[in-house]
């Protein structure tokens, strides 16, 4: 950094040299805070990218990262029939994107009315969504199984072994903490907004479609990612329900490759992690403008 | 009165578009295709479904059975098949570690399999393992134990004695880390000093006779002792399994007390390997465990004649386990599949280490044993002391059986 | 009302009012009601189909349930009240399928005895013992068969070792044929009797399986069974089932197991014939979760350490993504994007992953932490119980900040720039403004994130598992339960010791672990009620 330029790039002369002193106070410090935030994430994962690239595929046996580099382990991953990594990639996605969009969709619909509506019940709604996710989910497997075995025995098209099936499963979480979280949201949005569309005759459900909804875009994009994130990592439920490679997820599938010790292959196992990350960075790029866009100048009119 | 009628339209509008909908459901909703076809529905380990496709395939051309593999994570196609065997989606085979029996026997989930007069043709020691009170319940296909690799560029010649092969090269044995040693790897050192887990007699194991707490049991104990930190620092609770591989593949530990599972690794990695047997510290024979894999029938299959048939008079052939070992490298359960495999020295090296194998128990009340064990043996790796720290263990095992 | 003259943008009458509101509802509503109409006639379409499977099926509780939700739904979305209703209708469905109703089976599997031995129903068992209980006659022959039928029903045309044939079926003993048709050594087919091909037998395996075809008029000279249609052998049992009775004898010793409703088949002398079968049991996994002595010892400690992880992985997260989040939302700073997407990276990856990534890294001796950054020092990170814990906590925050950050960045923005600018014109410092003016609004919005955040660390098994496997173990305990075990994973480990998995207890367990984080959580809601109340 040793030149400023001007926002608007006028010609127009600065007096104000560049100083290291007001820049370091401005913004150096946080590039600071930025690099030593970088080592402590990255680290880590350097280790994941070196077992990736090692022939020999053991995952932490060696502190000397990239002594070997190779590109077996992702050879390996995308040209065995009996992994269909490419398949798994495709499941990953539609099931995340699908139950992301579907997830802040339902949550900011409930999320809508716990915030502008008052209705009997809705405290302890709002505190049932939440404590209904607090149940701890170690034996939910049991159930699981059995509530899909069931419907599949009706609907198999919805049952185990289809992506509905368990997409269903997951937007059973759609009404839990990140509609608290937008609810959260909702009300710092101010009810004049509702107040004054309402004196133009707009019904609620036009407020919340094309008001609203614009107005918390930010949240909305926070709940999508996290809710993708999620999804893109499950494994429990994944794993019951989906039972065809072909059909299964990143994360069931690649668990395949390590989940017998003497067989482990971390190498194509971190190799697939590293691109399993690839979307979620992607999407992150994505939706980051919506994140920190800042809200609607002038909403309020 | 506008919404009345609105209601009554929109109403009528339902109705239309739910018929049409209907139509179009029961239109999707194709009949249920009872052919002629049999289909067997196996659960296979994620890294042997390759070996077993030729198999299935040329069964299917044989009999007309279709057999369905289904791959599944070695960590969780146990628990799976115990909560789906009941409901009876669970599949009609699979696949399995014959330590599973005692757990699965006592959920009367698997099946009895008839190797009637087969049973001779099986090695001993998978046989043995297949057997469950008296009842055969596994088609065994490969039996897995331990060996010692030996670099051969570092160590020309086999050695004769465990003192020997520490002054030759460094050695490796992989523990579980944070101060656990692990006593699957370490057992043939154990039984070197005559300290099997339990006694047995001609059915099997016998769990009410606890032999870790013989005197050999404490001479183990006290010769682990001198291995450990304040020792020769041979053996390490923090040496895991990646960090044994890494050393040996690279060249710096000149002995790997490892399974075949580890041998392609090693030779990737261009290393010279050698199987020798390994090397006893105590005054008997060492034996590993021997852990055998196989094949086992859901009680609740509705297929039980196909399955059988596949089971027994197809997986238990000669040219199918020969098949196998081909595409898998397990050394067959089958005598003369193993003969077969036996011209790789590779496999003739873990076969000669495996003649003293024994199996390892199946009985429930082996999970008190794996409670305690690895903890106590890494205690005594890290300096405490070997007599009370094997009195604690062995008083433990015994409550936790007594329960 | 007469018209006036005025200025029209000073008076509006309401009848004016009424009709621009209403023209406005005609031009903007017929499309939004038609799009109801379609969207609500495919949820009725799927729904009288589904109810049609169901009814076929003979399901007709679960026809009723849906034939009855169909109309309410119907109901909701007709009805000008209810509009609450409207929006929490499709969130509330799954979630009462796919949550509520999980949470309620796993509370019933409490007070059952489900679990190692107890895994289906009784029928099952009495099956799976006969099965078991089916010996082969020590060293008899295996015969050569063929499956076949007459009026009697299924047979076996049997081939012994010497070329000798009989034929019998299961009410009539074998008997020796002599006209019967041999192929390639084993008798193919009998007068009388019709042959089935493989095919056929697998067309009717079940009962081609349970056919026992007796040897002589003696039972104790045994069965002839075929498990694969060509081969038989002759089979005992040790077990004999009395139907009427409802107990099992054994053969051999003639001792007496009935069913004394504790799930298995039990002797007078209390031995239990396993596999048994689920019951339920009350509330007896309940009491053993209370009695249980070995854990009794060292719940205390697990406890407190359950919450004080919960609690400081919570405080660590936030504290350092909020911290982020504001370092990073100076719109004066380049390469802001950048720095984020590095930070969202932890949380891409697979956690139990970057678990065991971390547990080779913090090994004592050959770990990159001690052997690179410290120079080969030997610091027990995950052997000493206090570092132990502080690893975890290290790991935690790893894993975890990112999410915060995530939070904390999307509820910033919803702090309008106005009051930090009049802030700032008031002369507040930025620490000041942060203090008194961002922290309070963003902790409104993300202390629900908390609340849940402190409940998902309470159970947060997988990291402790990975990481520590609960170690190091506390050696003087009586079962397996280290310095590192939160609850969660200390039930885990009594529950599933070993080859003995009691879903019953630890069902048990995970109720009384709800309960304890629940009510935990609802204290710390009313808490934050206050919070809201403020804005």
């Amino acid at each position: 950094m040793s030149a400023v330029t001007t926002r608007s790039g006028a010609t127009v002369p600065t007096k104000r040299t560049f100083s290291f002193g007001r820049w370091f106070h401005a913004t150096g410090w946080r590039h600071l805070v930025g690099l030593v935030l970088i080592v402590f994430s990255l680290f880590p994962l350097l280790y994941v990218l070196s077992a990736s690239l090692n022939p020999v595929g053991s995952l932490t046996g060696s502190n000397a990262l990239f002594s070997n580099i190779g590109f077996g382990a992702y050879e390996r991953l995308f040209n065995d029939p009996s992994q269909p990594f490419g398949a798994w990639f495709i499941n990953t996605m539609v099931i995340a994107f699908v139950t992301a969009v579907l997830t802040v969709f339902m949550g900011a619909l409930a999320a809508y009315s716990f915030s502008r509506m008052r209705f009997a019940g809705r405290r302890f709604g709002l505190m049932t969504i939440v404590l209904v996710q607090m149940f701890p989910q170690l034996l939910a497997v049991v159930a699981i199984f059995l509530l899909m075995n069931t419907i599949s025995d009706w609907f198999p098209a919805i049952g185990i072994n289809t992506h509905i099936g368990v997409i269903m499963v997951y937007l059973g979480g759609a009404l839990g903490v990140n509609t608290y979280l937008m609810y959260g949201f909702f009300n710092t949005v101010p009810k004049d907004i509702d107040e004054a569309a309402k004196i133009d005759g707009a019904s609620h459900a036009r407020i919340f479609f094309t008001i609203i909804l614009r107005l918390v875009a930010p949240i909305l994009a926070v709940v999508g990612l996290l809710s993708f994130i999620t999804t893109t990592n499950e494994f429990v439920v994944a794993s019951i329900v989906l039972i065809d490679p072909e059909k299964q997820t990143l994360a069931v599938g690649l668990y395949k490759l390590i989940s017998n010790p003497n067989y482990a292959d971390w190498g194509a196992f971190s190799a697939g992690a590293i691109i399993a990350a690839l979307p979620v960075t992607i999407l992150f790029l994505f939706l980051q403008k919506y994140i920190v866009g800042g809200l609607t100048a002038g909403a309020v009119k | 009165m506008t919404v009345k009628s609105r209601s009554i339209l929109a109403a009528g509008a339902i109705a239309t578009t739910a018929v049409l909908g209907l139509v179009g459901c029961s239109g999707g909703s194709g009949a249920d295709d009872s052919g002629d076809t049999t289909k067997l529905t196996v659960w296979v380990d994620a890294e042997r479904v390759d070996a077993l496709k030729g198999v299935a395939a040329s069964y299917k051309e044989k009999t007309g059975i279709t057999v369905d593999l289904v791959s599944k994570a070695n960590a969780d196609i146990k628990d799976d098949f115990t909560q789906q065997a009941p409901t009876g989606k669970g599949p009609d085979i699979v696949m399995g570690a014959h330590d599973w029996l005692g757990e699965l026997v006592s959920n009367g989930i698997v099946a009895p399999i008839e190797l009637a007069d087969k049973q001779d043709e099986f090695l001993e020691v998978a046989y043995e393992a297949a057997t469950y009170e008296g009842q055969q319940y596994l088609l065994p296909y490969g039996v897995e134990n331990i060996a010692l690799l030996r670099n051969a560029d570092l160590v020309p010649n086999p050695v004769a004695t465990y003192d020997q092969m520490i002054a030759a090269g460094t050695f490796v044995v992989e523990s579980d880390g944070q101060g656990l040693a692990n006593p699957y790897h370490l057992y043939p050192f154990q039984t070197s000093f005559g300290a099997p887990v339990f006694g047995s007699d001609d059915e099997g194991y016998d769990t009410s006779d606890l032999q870790i707490g013989s005197d050999g049991g404490y001479a183990f104990a006290d010769w682990l002792a001198t291995q450990g930190k304040n020792g020769t620092g041979v053996i390490d609770t923090e040496l895991t399994g990646d960090i044994a591989k890494e050393q040996f593949t690279s060249g710096a530990a000149a002995f790997w007390l490892t399974g075949p599972w580890n041998v392609g690794a090693a030779m990737e990695a261009g290393i010279n390997v050698a199987v020798d047997v390994i090397p006893t510290p105590g005054p008997e024979a060492a034996q590993p465990f021997a852990g055998v894999k196989g094949f086992l029938l859901n009680e609740q299959s509705k297929n039980k004649v196909a399955a059988n048939d596949f089971l027994v008079n197809y997986l238990g052939t000669v040219e199918v386990q020969n098949a196998l070992f081909d595409s898998g490298n397990v050394l067959p359960a089958l005598t003369e599949s193993a003969e077969y495999a036996s011209s790789d020295p590779i496999v003739a090296g873990f076969r000669a280490v495996g003649a003293e194998a024994v199996p390892m128990p199946a009985s429930p009340a082996m999970g008190a044993v794996w409670e305690f064990w690895g903890q106590a043996e890494g205690a005594i790796l890290n300096g405490d002391d070997p007599t009370t720290t094997w009195e604690k263990l062995v008083a433990d095992i015994q409550a936790a059986l007594d329960k | 009302m007469t018209p006036t003259n005025t200025d029209p943008e000073v008076v509006v009458s309401p009848r004016q009012k009424k009709a621009a509101r209403l023209a406005e509802a005609a031009s903007g509503g017929l499309k939004i009601i038609l799009l109801k109409i379609v969207l609500l006639g495919i949820v009725d379409a799927i729904a009288v189909y589904a109810l049609f499977v169901l009814v076929l099926k003979d399901e007709w509780l679960v026809a009723a349930i849906v034939a009855v939700v169909t109309l309410v739904v119907n109901w909701i979305y007709f009805s000008h009240r209810a509009i609450p209703a409207k929006y929490l209708t499709p969130g509330l469905i799954f979630l009462l399928i796919f949550q509520v109703f999980v949470i309620a089976y796993t509370g019933y599997i409490g007070f059952t005895n489900y679990g190692t031995g107890h895994n289906s129903d009784k029928d099952q068992a009495v099956q799976a013992l006969m099965s078991s209980a089916r010996e082969r006659v020590p060293d008899s022959v295996t015969y050569r068969v063929t499956v076949v039928e007459s009026l009697e029903g299924l047979g076996l045309l049997v081939t012994d070792p010497d070329g000798e044939v009989s034929v019998g079926t299961a009410t009539s003993p074998l008997t020796e044929v002599d006209n019967a048709e041999i192929d390639s050594n084993v008798a193919v087919s009998v007068p009388g009797y019709t042959s089935l091909s493989f095919q056929d037998v697998l067309q009717r395996q079940g009962e081609v399986f349970d056919l026992e075809v007796p040897v002589s008029d003696d039972p104790n000279d045994g069965v002839l069974r075929t498990g694969d249609g060509s081969s038989a052998n002759i089979y005992l049992s040790s077990l004999i089932y009395d139907e009427q009775a409802d107990t099992m004898t054994d053969a051999e010793t003639g001792v007496v197991y009935s069913d004394s409703g504790t799930g298995a088949f039990t002797s007078e002398s209390g031995e239990e014939l396993l596999p048994g079968w689920r019951i339920t049991v009350g509330f007896d996994n309940f009491a053993r979760a209370f009695g249980e002595e070995s854990i009794r010892g060292p719940l205390i400690n697990v406890t407190i350490w359950t919450i004080m992880f919960a609690l400081l992985s919570v405080a660590s997260t936030f504290l350092l993504g909020m911290f982020l989040a504001i370092v990073f939302n100076d719109k004066r700073m380049k390469g802001r994007k950048f720095y984020r997407i590095i930070m969202i990276l932890p949380y891409a990856f697979p956690a139990f992953l970057s678990a065991l990534v971390w547990a080779g890294m913090l090994n004592e001796r050959f770990g990159f932490v001690n052997e690179v950054l410290f120079g080969g020092a030997d610091i027990p990170w995950l052997t000493d119980p206090v570092l132990a814990k502080i690893s975890i906590l290290v790991v935690n925050l790893w894993l975890g900040f990112p999410y915060m950050f995530l939070v904390a960045t999307g509820a910033l923005q919803s702090i309008s720039d106005d009051v930090v600018e009049a802030a700032t014109v008031d002369g507040a410092k930025p620490w000041q403004v942060f203090r008194l003016i961002k922290l309070p609004l963003v902790l409104v919005t993300m202390a629900p994130i908390l609340i849940s955040s402190f409940a998902f660390n309470f159970n947060n098994f997988n990291l402790i598992y990975m990481l520590t496997g609960g170690g190091p173990r506390d050696t003087s305990a009586g079962i397996n339960v280290g310095a590192t075990d939160i609850l969660i994973s200390m039930v885990y480990k009594v529950a599933f010791t070993g080859q003995f998995r009691d879903y019953g207890l630890a069902s048990a367990f995970t109720i009384i672990i709800f309960i304890l984080v629940a009510v935990i959580a609802v204290v710390s809601f009313r808490k934050t009620k206050m919070l809201e109340d403020l804005n």
